[in-house]
């Protein structure tokens, strides 16, 4: 265990432990975009800024992101000083003329003073801040279906030539983990559409209610081990059976 | 160039492995004068990165493209020490002479020209770069000898 300040406290920790973490845990309020906790953190977005400083820097502060800078004795932390809230300030400038279409960088912006921002660069529908979150989520975790391509402006998150993913198991991973909801998809009854490919969900053996696509469920059947026709009971209808079985335990 | 250049013979030089995927590409996009976008999944298979990390990569790289380059392919430096010394016109007479934008290719598909930033030898800008040759201290009137050379 090792001492370090934040915001004036002096907290525990262990050692290289993020400062993002020690922060949360301590209940400091830290902004951030691109931290997820299925993914390493990546230091992506820069909202996490925080400024630091030791007693031997006589003085020296610098910033870093909070997400993955290592935690060490006697540091000391400073999440809220005007270099700080500057430094966001102007990351968000460019984050919302990046994504005019971002309620949240909207908001966010708002919070840090950017009433009216000026400058507008990307599309009005826009809302991909380009965090990496979905695309690592999906290459890490599932089958690795879309990726960052081009660069520069014109980097964007798609399929392999924006086409129909093949490996894709519209299990909507990339989506659900998009802080800017950014990723589109519909599910209308028994059919889910997600980088241009349309799932059928499998209705629900017992009830009928939409539950998985079969390919996701063959996937994650080959993972776990668990009978493919396992996943296609609704959540009701699983929680149902799960009741009954204690049911007759306690009988 | 050889253009009909086996994958199979391309993919064997390297072993199969993800640190190969940069080399091969250079291979194919150096055979094809392009990556031609039905090899992507073999050369994904081969080297294990899926599909989605190949085209990340190979839309990362200017050295890549999947549309085919022409025979001579002409670039332009326009970093800043060759956009002082005058890129702006050797890049507006090459668009003039070739018919085309920079980031065009020829309908013949003789040439594609090309703009870059900085290729690191700014002593020497404005700079042109023809194929793999250098030519440095270029002048717009330069470019009739390159592109009769690239004829
Ligand atoms: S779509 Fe969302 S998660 Fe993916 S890079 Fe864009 S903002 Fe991040
Ligand atoms: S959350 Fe730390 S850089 Fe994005
Ligand atoms: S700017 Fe052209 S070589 Fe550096």
């Amino acid at each position: 265990m090792i001492e370090l300040t934040i915001d004036g406290k002096r907290v525990q920790a262990r050692k290289g432990e993020h400062l993002l973490a020690i922060a949360r845990r301590e209940g400091v309020e830290i902004p951030t975009l691109c931290h997820h906790e299925a993914v390493e953190p990546s230091g992506a977005c820069r909202m996490c800024m925080v400024e630091v400083t030791r007693p031997d820097w006589e003085g020296w502060s610098k910033l870093v992101t909070a997400c993955n800078f290592p935690a060490e004795e006697d540091l000391i932390v400073r999440t809220r000083t005007d270099k700080v809230m500057q430094t966001r300030k102007e990351i968000l400038e460019l984050l919302i003329a990046r994504t005019p279409g971002s309620q949240l960088i909207a908001e966010m912006a708002r919070e840090y003073g950017l009433d009216h921002p000026t400058l507008t660069v990307g599309e009005l529908s826009e809302k991909c801040i380009l965090c990496d979150i979905c695309t690592r989520v999906c290459q890490n975790l599932v089958t690795g279906a879309i990726s960052r391509i081009n660069r520069g402006v014109e980097k964007e998150v798609n399929t392999p030539f924006a086409e129909v993913s093949d490996v894709c198991i519209g299990c909507l991973a990339c989506a659900k983990s998009c802080p800017t909801d950014a990723i589109e998809f519909k599910q209308v009854g028994l059919e889910r559409t997600i980088w241009g490919r349309t799932f059928d969900l499998v209705p629900c053996t017992q009830c009928g209610a939409p539950t998985l696509p079969k390919e996701q469920a063959e996937w994650l059947s080959e993972r776990t081990g668990m009978k493919v026709e396992e996943y296609f009971v609704c959540v009701k209808c699983k929680a149902a059976q799960t009741a009954r079985t204690y049911e007759n335990i306690a009988w | 160039m050889a253009t009909n250049i086996n994958l199979d013979d391309i993919l064997t030089r390297y072993p199969e492995e993800e640190a190969s995927l940069i080399e091969i590409l250079h291979d194919i996009q150096a055979a094809h004068r392009h990556l031609p976008r039905e090899t992507m999944k073999t050369v994904a298979e081969y080297t294990g990165v899926p599909l989605s990390r190949v085209t990340a990569v190979a839309t990362f790289y200017s050295a890549f493209s999947f549309e085919p380059k022409g025979e001579t392919v002409i670039k332009i430096c326009m970093g800043t020490a060759c956009h002082v010394k005058g890129a702006n016109l050797i890049k507006g007479e090459a668009e003039r002479k070739l018919g085309i934008k920079a980031g065009q290719t020829t309908k013949d598909g003789k040439f594609t020209l090309e703009v870059v930033n900085c290729v690191g030898a700014c002593a020497m800008a404005p700079l042109v770069i023809q194929n793999e040759q250098y030519y440095g201290k270029f002048k717009p009137v330069d470019l009739d000898k390159l592109l009769r050379t690239g004829e």
